[in-house]
Order: C-alpha cells, then structure tokens, then sequence
C-alpha cells in the first residue's frame, strides 16, 4: 500500500532518524569491544539484534575514527580462513569514555522514558 | 544458479574497485588497508552461507551497503583530519565548504574565509596590475571614502603611488596566511563525519 500525503508526513524523517542510530552505534560498538578484542564482522554478529545498523559496511569507517581518535587499535592477525582480519580492542582511553558515553545514556534514556511515558500510554489506551 | 570462485571473484573485485573509486584521496596505503577489510568481511559472510549462489551474493552486498555511500564516510573523516594538519589553503578551503553545508558555524567559518581570501586577491591583484594600467589601479581617497582598486580616478586622489605594489604583495600575502590560520583553527571544531554512518 502507497501511504498517503499526510502519513509520509507523519514517519520519522530519514535524516533524523539516522542521526539517532549514529550516536548509538558508536557506543555500541564501543560495549562490544568491552570484554575483548573483535573483528569487525564479529562485532556486526554481536548487534545483530539491535536495529541500529542499516548498512553494514557503516561500522568500518566509524571503527577507522575510533582508531583515529586513539578509543580502539587495530590489529591485523591471519586467519585459518585464509584472509586476514583486522581485530579491535579497546585503550585505556577507549574504557574511560565507553564507562562515561554508558552512563551519560543510561541517564538520557531514563528522562526520556519518563518523557515519553504519558504520551505512549495515550497512545495505548 | 550457483556461481563458480571465478565469477564470485570478478563481482567483489568489481564491487571493490567501485569502493576504491568512492575512496577519492586516502594515502595509498589506507586505501589497501580498508579494501582489505571489505574484502575480508564478504569472502567470510560468503563463506558462512555455505553454498554461494548468485542471490545470496547479492544479498551479501546489498546488506553490506552501496559503495558509493561507504566511501565517502571515510574520506569525510580523513579529509577533516588531513586539513587540520595541513597548511595548504585549497585543501583547508575546501574542507571549509563541504563543512559549510553541515552547519550554521561551518557557513560562518566558510564566510569570514571567503572574505579573507577575496581580501588577499584583491591586495595581489592591485600588485600585479598596477604595471599594466598604472593610472587606474591605486589607493583612492575622496568622496568620504577609502578604497583600493581599479577605478577611473576623477574625483579622487591617489595616495600610494607605486608603493601599492610592494603594499599589494605584503597585504595579499598577510590576509592569505591568517586566513588560513583562522580557518585551520576552526576546523578543530568541525564534525569529523560528514553525514550519519548508520
């Protein structure tokens, strides 16, 4: 079904919504790394679930910065697959700012929740 | 229809080469580096979906995003770090004007950029042609106003002489490097990614 004028008004904006997914897909990426080193497919494997990825090959370029930013070093290690993989881990600089970009959200997201909260009950009843 | 290695090959080094193509001006040693990993990521998923047929390949790429939009989120965030360290006014300039387009501050910062750099023309051009038409280019007092330039001289008065020259060089060539400078500075403040990655 083609939606109408008025319900293309009504969804997110695309640009909008892709702002949102960005700033959490760094810290996502982020946690992942938090127990371990990764490669980059492994950590796409680990935020399956979430619906933060649209494209996958988004993450590389935005693991690219965090190297560049000194948060994660990359390694490259063979592999019995044949190809290469380039693994990343966290810096002690990496662990400080994932430990605060966690707790700066979970705050957000509990003011938000209870913003949103009357609003989606509305909307349910 | 499944594909044999051959054909499997030709459509990632075929998507490859489109992903280099979008890289633009990475060092080359960067561009081997992320073509590696790309390359890496498909033959693993290809390889995880056991018999590869033409379908799935597709559908690996297609999850993988398109190459033309992959590529440029690298060389947004490389091209902000390089002209932070570079002193080559085409370069900060042009980081300015893809800035621009992002926001509020980065038009400002393009703003006061291109007024400095039209300043420093300006100051290099009167320069180069007062040689060439000495009566008409000059340092012009009168009409309750100061200006510099080209003008037919009627109802105002040359002050500079030929001073303008060595004037218009020092003046062009100060305005160029603080311009520079300024714009340089402020890019510290600019985003380092051009649009969302996800």
């Amino acid at each position: 079904m083609i939606p109408s004028d008025t319900e293309y008004r009504a969804m997110p904006d695309e640009n909008w919504r892709s702002q949102l997914r960005k700033g959490w897909l760094e810290l996502a990426i982020l946690v992942t790394l938090w127990d371990g080193r990764l490669y980059g497919l492994e950590i796409l494997r680990r935020l399956a679930d979430l619906e933060l990825i649209v494209a996958e090959g988004t993450i590389y370029p935005l693991l690219n910065r965090l190297r560049d930013d000194s948060l994660v070093r990359a390694e490259w290690e063979e592999s019995n697959s044949g190809h290469p993989r380039k693994y990343y881990s966290l810096t002690a600089a990496g662990r400080r700012r994932t430990l605060s970009m966690a707790q700066e959200s979970a705050g957000l997201i509990e003011q938000m929740r209870a913003l949103l909260a009357p609003l989606l009950k509305e909307k349910q009843s | 229809m499944t594909v044999t290695a051959i054909d499997l090959q030709t459509r990632i080094d075929s998507y490859l080469m489109n992903l280099r193509r979008s890289l633009g001006e990475l060092p080359p040693e960067e561009v081997n580096d992320i073509l590696r990993e790309i390359r890496g990521h498909i033959l693993e998923r290809a390889e995880a979906a056991g018999e590869l047929s033409d379908e799935k390949l597709v559908a690996i790429l297609k999850v993988l995003g398109k190459p033309e939009d992959i590529g440029p989120l690298y060389q947004a965030e490389a091209m902000v770090a390089r002209a932070r360290s570079s002193f080559s006014p085409a370069l900060i300039f042009r980081t300015v004007m893809r800035w621009s387009m992002m926001s509020a501050l980065g038009f400002l910062v393009f703003l006061v950029g291109l007024t400095g750099y039209s300043l420093g023309i300006g100051f290099l051009a009167c320069s180069a042609l007062k040689p060439i038409f000495p009566e008409h280019v000059g340092a012009w007092v009168g009409d309750g106003g100061f200006s510099m330039g080209f003008m037919d001289a009627a109802s105002r008065t040359e002050i500079l002489g030929w001073w303008i020259i060595p004037v218009g060089l020092v003046g062009g060539a100060v305005s160029i490097i603080a311009t520079t400078r300024f714009l340089r500075w402020m890019l510290r403040f600019a985003p380092r990614v051009r649009r969302a990655t996800a």
